[in-house]
């Protein structure tokens, strides 16, 4: 299992950059989403070992956490970037809708007028 | 002792910003006390020295790293540091009145003692790594002297020219120091020296030297790095009688003689080192000839007489390490005592140009005789001490090691150069002192004041004392300096009348071929320069400068062509670059062999939506398509965190998955949002490739790293301590609340100000729209206003 989702960060990575390499911000945006999801993916996969069902909870009974439960640390990695991709997203989407009002344009292209040597 | 001295005078070196008053020489010679005290120190360890004594000082600078600060104190840094101290105390008297009406002189007396500080730090290091760090302060406080009459371009331009050489000199030296030390297992000048036979016979020895004499030519201006010195002639005329005459130009030439008894006898050493001295000198002397400008002869000159030095510390020999220390002081002593004479002549009659001055013989008298003293020293013209050192000269390249071609051609050299040294001393008198009254100078030109006077009066005092009366003392005092260059005991036999010598004939046919020279003075200054025009190192220099400002813009431009996507694909193909070969070489043999065993379907069904939704959301055609696509790959997403034991992260993915898709649905509304393709077929393809190899890239480094543990998880230690530490069942929660808390109230700024970046954006786009519509604007930048306005509206009561 490791294995696929190795390919599916591939293929995450793959797609993301190829859209980020189009002119269209929309199509910006959207490798920015498969970017993070790519990158979310890959921490979950550098974990203790990827194990099926057990979250990592502290049983009432035994009041220990079960030997074969998932690794906890990366999760509290991955959450705190999956809300941060998010705020990240929101922001460049607010930005393409305020270059597009100036710019009437969606081309990046069309926005390269500070940049110029 | 010996740190305490550099200590001193780098520390002392603000005290210099205190001369500011115009026309008060009192600070002057104050200032001039800290050289003076260093030379009286030094003088009292000479009789020690000449017992063959050295001081040692070492102090633990970086113990981990095995890094000395060490000081020594031998025959060969006594004499360097002596002409530093003793000239650096005229140069600073001196000062005073050549630059009595400029208010900036504090500032050149900063610069001035803080080379004077590293100069004698340098002299005095007793490890590579000591020397190196005085050696770089050196031209760095070169490059503050060049370079201070800032105002002008050609001044701005010899500093830089003279600090990029030097420096860029410097690098390579450095690089060969560390292959010394690394070599000889030391750092220490002791260890390297002892180690001599180790050395030679260790593969680094010739890069190690090699990148050593790169160092020591820019450095002492050879041909061809020979050129930043002329132009480091801009800088105030003290600077260049002290650093650019006397001292730092000859810290190439100290080093290569420091490291004399451990590198030389190997053939690269010696005829490296002779040809390009002899090459230096021969450039030199014809070059100073056809100079108009004083400063400018004296320079070339001084190129001359470093060669002359590389060439004998090249020669060795019995006679060589004689001729180097009598060179070494000879030269010290009447070339300041000509700079500074050209000082005064460009100080009171306002010109160094020899065409616009004459005849000072008249008004100037004192300066004239001093001026004739020192040239007489620098042509070599018998009882000065200039002739005693040419005769050693003479006699070393006669007896010298070298085959017999080889040696008759640095003979010949040598009394070329000196015929024509001969000729450019006589043109540089004649041209000043002598003739009818120049024309291009200020009117009533008188002499200048005696504190002015004692900075060229005392060196070329001592060019005529040292050789009348003075020459067993001064053979003496050298002794010491020649037996540390090579090696073994050397006692300096200096005599005004050596006898009938081939040295003697061969001087006198100088002599006499100079002053036949001196008839032809016209023709020989209009001669075409030796060289070929393409072969002009300050052009090639300014080639090399606008070649590299060229292509970095050039370079600029097409990396940095303000299109966001070059920018990324120049970085992705850098990732690449960087992790795709380390990966294929070292990554790919520990990938292990994946197992299917407990493959489940509906997993590998999941996963392999997740390429399709990508695809899906490449190719959409329209809005709704692209959102769908891109929900589907959320989704599945949040499917493997529920599968593998991450209800949190499947809980927090979904919530995220509907809001972004929400406010994709609002942006995309209003973005024109077309989806046909805008780049080339061509470009798109190339794009794929790129996205392909990336992915590729990126699935085998995460599948190398997922199944390769080099730490032990800290997991477990959160598992344990959660409830008891943390108070809560939940891991993941306790961890993001309480053990990476930091982290989580981190995150809660960064979504609060993307929040106010959002909210900025919107409410520009709303303000400008008022403008249009002529209703006043709201100013976009007051933000925290507005949000309160925005979220509690009151009324604004308008002043």
């Amino acid at each position: 299992m490791t294995l696929i989702l190795s390919l599916v960060v591939g293929t995450l990575f793959a797609g993301a950059v190829y859209l980020m390499l189009r002119r269209s911000v929309v199509k910006l945006i959207l490798g920015l989403i498969l970017l993070s999801h790519g990158v979310n993916l890959l921490i979950f996969l550098m974990g203790d070992g990827l194990r099926r069902g057990e979250p990592a909870f502290v049983d009432s009974v035994t009041g220990a956490v079960s030997a074969n439960a998932a690794d906890p640390l990366i999760q509290a990695l991955i959450l705190t970037a999956i809300v941060i991709s998010f705020g990240l997203i929101t922001f460049i989407m607010s930005l393409a809708y305020r270059a597009n009002q100036a710019v009437q344009s969606d081309d990046l292209d069309d926005m390269t007028l500070t940049d110029k040597l | 002792m010996l740190s305490s001295m550099v200590l001193l005078s780098l520390a002392s070196a603000p005290a210099g910003l205190f001369v500011r008053r115009p026309h008060r020489h009192l600070g002057g010679w104050a200032l001039a006390l800290i050289p003076l005290t260093l030379f009286a120190l030094l003088c009292t360890q000479i009789p020690a020295i000449i017992d063959g004594a050295s001081i040692r000082e070492t102090y633990a600078w970086v113990p981990q790293m095995g890094l000395d600060l060490a000081f020594t104190l031998d025959g060969l840094s006594l004499l360097f540091g002596l002409i530093i101290t003793g000239i650096g105390t005229l140069i600073v008297l001196y000062t005073s009145y050549y630059m009595a009406e400029d208010t900036g002189r504090g500032r050149f007396y900063l610069y001035l003692l803080i080379f004077m500080g590293s100069m004698l730090g340098l002299v005095l290091a007793g490890n590579v790594i000591t020397m190196f760090v005085f050696w770089e302060l050196t031209s760095v406080s070169s490059y503050l002297l060049i370079g201070f009459k800032h105002d002008y371009p050609e001044v701005r331009r010899g500093a830089q020219q003279g600090l990029l050489i030097t420096v860029g000199g410097g690098l390579a030296l450095l690089v060969g120091l560390i292959m010394l030390g690394e070599a000889a297992g030391s750092y220490a000048f002791v260890d390297i020296l002892a180690a001599g036979e180790t050395l030679q016979a260790h593969p680094f020895y010739v890069p190690a030297v090699l990148l050593i004499f790169l160092g020591a030519f820019t450095k002492s201006a050879q041909f061809p790095f020979h050129f930043w010195l002329p132009n480091a002639m801009q800088a105030p005329t003290p600077a260049s009688a002290f650093l650019h005459s006397a001292t730092m130009v000859k810290a190439g030439v100290y080093l290569l003689a420091r490291f004399y008894p451990a590198l030389s006898g190997t053939p690269l050493w010696t005829y490296a080192l002779t040809a390009v001295g002899a090459a230096t000198l021969l450039f030199g002397s014809i070059t100073a000839l056809r100079q108009y400008d004083l400063k400018a002869l004296l320079a070339y000159s001084t190129i001359s007489q470093l060669g002359t030095l590389t060439m004998l510390v090249g020669l060795g020999g019995k006679y060589g390490y004689q001729a180097l220390v009598a060179t070494i002081l000879a030269h010290a002593l009447y070339k300041s005592a000509l700079f500074l004479v050209a000082g005064i002549v460009d100080h009171e009659t306002g010109t160094r140009d020899l065409r616009k001055l004459g005849g000072l013989r008249r008004s100037m008298p004192a300066t004239a005789a001093l001026a004739i003293l020192a040239a007489l020293s620098m042509a070599g013209i018998p009882i000065m001490f200039g002739f005693v050192a040419k005769e050693i000269l003479l006699k070393a390249t006669i007896e010298s090691a070298l085959i017999d071609p080889a040696r008759y051609a640095v003979i010949a050299v040598v009394v070329v150069s000196a015929a024509l040294g001969v000729a450019y001393s006589w043109r540089l008198v004649r041209g000043v002192f002598f003739g009818s009254p120049g024309s291009g100078m200020k009117p009533h030109v008188h002499e200048a004041p005696v504190g002015m006077l004692l900075g060229p009066g005392i060196p070329a005092t001592f060019s005529l004392a040292v050789s009348l009366g003075l020459l067993p003392l001064a053979g003496e005092f050298l002794t010491p300096a020649a037996t540390t260059v090579a090696g073994t005991a050397v006692a300096v036999d200096l005599r005004l009348w050596y006898g009938f010598t081939l040295a003697l004939g061969l001087s006198a046919v100088a002599i006499g071929v100079g002053a036949a020279l001196t008839r032809f003075e016209r023709q020989l200054v209009a001669w075409p320069s030796p060289l070929p025009g393409w072969l002009n190192s300050d052009r090639i220099y300014d080639a090399t400068i606008n070649g590299l400002l060229g292509g970095a813009t050039a370079f600029t431009r097409a990396t940095q062509n303000g299109r966001m996507r070059v920018y990324m694909l120049w970085m992705l193909l850098a990732f690449l670059a960087l992790v795709g070969p380390a990966f294929t070489l070292y990554g790919l043999a520990d990938l292990p062999t994946p197992s299917f065993a407990n493959l489940q379907t509906y997993e590998a069904l999941a996963a392999l939506l997740i390429p399709v939704g990508i695809i899906a959301a490449i190719r959409a055609r329209s809005r709704l398509g692209a959102i769908i696509a891109v929900g589907v790959v959320g989704a599945m997403m949040a499917l493997f965190f529920v599968l593998f034991g991450a209800p949190d992260l499947a809980l927090t993915q979904l919530v995220i998955e509907v809001l972004s898709t929400v406010f994709l649905v609002l942006v995309f509304a209003v973005l024109p949002a077309r989806f046909e393709e805008l780049s080339r077929k061509l470009t798109r393809a190339r794009d794929a490739v790129i996205a392909t190899i990336i992915g590729i890239t990126m699935a085998g480094v995460t599948y190398a790293a997922a199944s390769n543990r080099l730490f032990p998880t800290i997991a477990d230690y959160f598992k344990a301590e959660s409830l008891s530490a943390g108070k809560g069942a939940n891991v993941v929660n306790v961890i993001l609340v309480d053990f990476r808390g930091l982290d989580t109230m981190g995150e809660i700024m960064v979504l609060f100000i993307a929040l106010l970046g959002i909210y900025g954006m919107l409410r520009l786009g709303r303000a400008r729209r008022r403008e249009a519509d002529g209703q006043p604007a709201r100013s976009y930048v007051d933000v925290p206003t507005g949000i309160v306005q925005d979220v509690a509206p009151v009324n604004r009561v308008e002043a």
